[in-house]
């Protein structure tokens, strides 16, 4: 279970995904009624693994590209949906809905993570 | 953490561009019997440079609706002119109620964004303490 630390590596993962989910969200928010502007959105952690399933490039320094899921970061894309009169997409309801499942996105990725380390005390002896 | 003080920067001038379009909507509201007031109209526009993270909202130039100055029928008015006609002010208080609610949600949507982020960042602390 602990060999490598995979479970840090993807709750660790888990919470930056849901902090640039959140991070994206605020600022839909705070354009909500900018003229022209469309909502973006990242696709959710699980779709992110799943791609990570292949075999990844191997890292030797932290300029290198990464093809991996867990350390390998979402790219945002166009959220889509009807336009106002002015041309913004940003949808107060969707990004609601966004901001909740970030949260508790959040909430279970450091859930684990603090289990993780409560099992490695106790492994410890401490 | 850099990316949570970015969010909220970000959500902080949203609220900021909503207040500042709420304090408009209030010039007008109280101006809506004032002869020859024109409505005045801000759009948003996305903030650049001066080290403002990305996505960060402000209020564009303030801008002076151009539309027809109602009409009023007042003999006794001291601006009235020959016709007993004078300029009043082209406010549409209908209009500045729906806008005010607008902005209001939006604000509030703001204020909850960054309660959330800042919940989320101090979870993040949360995990230093045993």
């Amino acid at each position: 279970m602990f060999a490598g630390l995979d479970l840090f590596q993807i709750s660790t993962a888990m919470a930056a995904h849901a902090g640039r989910r959140q991070a994206l969200t605020a600022t839909n928010i705070a354009n909500a009624d900018t003229p022209g502007f469309r909502a973006r959105t990242i696709d959710g952690f699980a779709d992110l693994l799943q791609h990570a399933g292949s075999p990844a490039l191997r890292q030797t320094r932290p300029g290198h590209l990464s093809s991996s899921g867990t350390t390998g970061q979402a790219k945002s894309h166009d959220a889509g949906g009807q336009a106002a009169p002015n041309g913004n997409t940003v949808s107060l309801e969707r990004e609601m809905v966004n901001a909740a499942r970030a949260l508790q996105e959040q909430a279970r990725a450091l859930a684990i993570y603090r289990h993780g380390l409560s099992v490695l005390r106790l492994a410890g002896g401490r | 953490m850099a990316g949570f003080s970015d969010s909220l920067r970000v959500a902080a001038s949203g609220m900021d561009a909503q207040a500042q379009r709420l304090r408009y909507l209030a010039e007008n509201i109280a101006n809506v019997e004032t002869p020859g007031y024109r409505r005045k109209t801000v759009s948003f526009v996305e903030e650049v440079g001066r080290g403002a993270p990305r996505g960060a909202v402000r209020p564009g130039p303030l801008r002076l609706d151009p539309a027809e100055l109602e009409r009023i029928h007042d003999p006794s008015h001291p601006l009235a002119d020959d016709d007993g006609y004078y300029r009043g002010s082209n406010v549409n208080l209908l209009i500045e109620i729906a806008d005010t609610r607008e902005a209001g949600r939006s604000y509030d949507a703001n204020l909850r964004m960054f309660e959330q982020l800042r919940q989320m960042s101090s979870a993040l602390l949360e995990l230093l303490r045993r």
